[in-house]
């Protein structure tokens, strides 16, 4: 292809850099009607995909909005969306790289809970989202005869999500989110939380100590004995009852099975 | 496997009753309203919905949107389509439009004559093209490709603009009247959209809807509108569906059932949504024009109440 | 990893036994989900619609919301309130750069 003869650019694609640039006059050939000017009327779509796109963010992210303020979150938006359009249509999908701008974004760098923030607040709404599915019923696992126990594996319900923090994220989200106020939290002490739909509704828990080395390596194919022993190994006092309980109040797994490698009887 | 018993709203055979579109007024559907709607004793004669809102999996907006369906027509108005795009129906996005379609066999599938997306990513604004056969063609094409992969006939909405292209070759009437027969699609007029647009380009609405094929119309859109102001100081009319609808659209309202007969007339209320009430008072005044010049209409009404 | 280093079998029976055996916590989900059976009125977040934004005079037109000293804006955020050990205060930079190109 010869290099030298630049394609002539469409017209849509004209029509988009002045919709996103606002230093570019409108696109050729767009006017008022009978010659008028279109400087104006050209923002009206200039607002629209600008306001609407930083709107849905601000859904979105709630607690990133108010631990920063309303007009800074918005400025914010303005540069990630400059660098991370919204591919998709489905505006509820947008926003999944905002975590990794944070982290690099100067202006936030004394937040260093912001990137965790939002990284719950955008596995609330996939978990908001996510399929349906009953969390494995408490008999079902009552059912399973005690000397298989030990093999189990466990399928993850399609809206559990794990954010493990360095940082007090999850105490700063929900206090966020609910409104109350942030002073007695210490932001540096570290956090992991769990998300699950247990019901119709997203919960989000502050996870004791250990709990996320079991509930991570089970919701990556360990077997519970597998998982116990890691959990145990990692957190001397870890509460096994404790944590099995939570994960089926919480409806982290939506069924469990005898793993097939085990039912074979290796040596 | 040891499971619970399986949820009976996603067992998959659940199949919804086969309600058509009534010559009644409907409403945007707000996950607000849901509740309400459900207990209201004066019942709303069906509820429309973004497709994009319900692409998800599943979780509450499936959830509301199933009980809905169990006692109300419903029709699916997709936004994010973008069929006047010059880079082609996005597969992936028809793709999850037929599952919404197919999860809820709605009475009615419509889209926008605009486009939305482009290499730089999706604009979330029902964007403007050119009214000549370059586009009609590529309109065209997509339609017919979004009914066969639907495989039913959709209705295609007028829009507001703000602006004018000087490749425009036919007017908007004429346009939207060669997709229909070109591509067997329906139409959906949209009044509130004929008043912004015709304010912002100095048509007349009433040679807009003179020329435009009222014949096709299957489904009507109200909405309320903001005023602005353009370059040269004149009224620049804004379809922010945020407010009540307006005297004058209504007004049109009222001619263009005087002459097609009763039709499914939606409200739309988008931005500072109302409480429910305030919505169905506005469903109500499209009613009575509907029972008051339905049966009266030149045309006479295509859609008989059941 | 070899069998030996797993937890025994009977520890762990005795764990899934107490756990499942918790009768308040079973009917404290049981009527959570009776609670919201006939709710539907969730809040969606990120919605789409066609509606259009504001008129001609907001933020589309504008280069950057904020430029410069626009920062003071940050008293509205809350988490000024938090303090970071070492006693600093959880504050956020001015940035006075335009869009990246």
């Amino acid at each position: 292809m010869p290099p030298s003869e630049p394609a002539r650019r469409s017209a849509q694609s004209e029509f988009s850099a002045a919709l996103i640039n606002p230093d570019l006059p409108p696109p050729v050939g767009v006017s008022g009607p009978r010659g008028k000017g279109a400087r104006k009327r050209f923002a009206v779509y200039r607002n629209t995909v600008t306001v609407t796109r930083i709107d849905a963010l601000a859904d979105i992210f709630p607690a990133v909005q108010r631990l920063v303020g309303a007009d800074f979150f918005r400025g914010m938006a303005r540069i990630y969306l400059a660098q991370e359009p919204p591919v998709s249509a489905v505006l509820f999908e947008y926003g999944q790289g905002l975590a990794a701008f944070l982290e690099r974004f100067e202006p936030v760098s004394e937040l260093p809970y912001l990137p965790d923030v939002s990284r719950l607040e955008r596995a609330w709404l996939d978990a908001f989202h996510a399929a349906d599915a009953d969390p494995l019923a408490p008999a079902a696992l009552g059912a399973v005869p005690a000397e298989d126990l030990g093999d189990l594996t466990f399928t993850p319900h399609p809206a559990a999500r794990m954010v493990r923090s360095r940082t007090a994220a999850v105490s700063i989200f929900s206090a966020s989110r609910e409104q109350r106020p942030l002073e007695t939290i210490r932001p540096l002490e570290p956090e992991d939380g769990l998300i699950t739909r247990p019901a119709h509704e997203v919960q989000v828990r502050l996870l004791p100590p250990g709990a996320a080395d079991f509930f991570k390596a089970l919701m990556t194919g360990a077997t519970l004995a597998e998982a116990a022993t890691l959990a145990l190994g990692r957190q001397p006092g870890f509460d096994l009852p404790a944590a099995i309980s939570a994960m089926l109040e919480a409806g982290i797994f939506s069924a469990c099975s005898l793993s097939p490698a085990k039912t074979e009887h290796p040596q | 496997m040891m499971r619970s018993a399986p949820d009976p709203q996603t067992g998959g055979t659940a199949r919804f009753p086969s309600l058509p579109l009534p010559p009644r007024a409907g409403a945007g559907l707000k996950p607000e309203h849901v509740d309400q709607i459900l207990a209201d004793t004066q019942r709303i004669g069906f509820l429309e919905v973004h497709a994009e809102n319900y692409m998800g999996d599943g979780g509450a907006p499936h959830r509301a949107l199933t009980a809905i369906r169990r006692e109300f027509p419903l029709s699916v108005h997709g936004v994010g389509l973008s069929i006047g795009s010059e880079s082609g129906i996005d597969h992936a996005h028809l793709e999850r439009l037929a599952r919404v379609v197919e999860r809820y066999e709605p009475a009615m599938v419509s889209e926008h004559l605009a486009w939305s997306s482009h290499d730089a990513g999706y604009f979330n604004d029902l964007l403007p093209v050119p009214y000549n056969a370059e586009t009609l063609a590529r309109v065209v094409a997509h339609v017919g490709r979004i009914q066969d992969r639907l495989k039913r006939h959709i209705l295609i909405e007028n829009p507001s603009t703000y602006v004018a292209f000087e490749e425009t070759t036919m007017s908007e009437a004429d346009f939207i009247r060669e997709i229909a027969t070109r591509s067997g699609c329906g139409l959906l007029l949209d009044v509130n959209n004929v008043f912004v647009s015709a304010t912002n380009h100095g048509w007349k609405p009433l040679q807009y809807l003179r020329r435009f094929p009222l014949e096709l119309v299957e489904e009507i859109h109200l909405a309320g509108h903001a005023e602005d102001t353009d370059d040269e100081g004149d009224v620049l009319l804004i379809d922010a569906h945020d407010r009540p609808v307006a005297d004058a659209v209504w007004k049109l309202y009222e001619i263009v059932i005087s002459q097609t007969g009763a039709l499914p007339t939606l409200i739309e209320w988008d931005n500072d949504v109302p409480d429910w009430p305030v919505l169905r008072r506005e469903a109500r005044l499209a009613d009575a024009i509907l029972d008051r010049l339905g049966p009266a209409s030149l045309l006479g009404s295509r859609h008989a109440a059941e | 990893m070899s069998q030996k280093t797993l937890i025994g079998a009977s520890a762990l029976a005795g764990a899934v036994a107490m756990a499942i055996s918790g009768a308040t916590f079973l009917a404290s989900t049981d009527s959570a989900t009776a609670a919201t059976e006939k709710c539907y009125g969730v809040a969606m977040a990120g919605k789409n619609d066609c509606a259009a934004g504001p008129g001609t005079t907001c933020a589309g037109t504008s280069k950057v919301d904020f430029q410069g000293n626009a920062w003071k804006s940050v008293e509205a955020g809350t988490c000024t309130t938090m303090s970071l050990e070492g006693g600093r205060m959880g504050s956020l930079e001015p940035l006075d750069r335009d869009l990246p190109a």
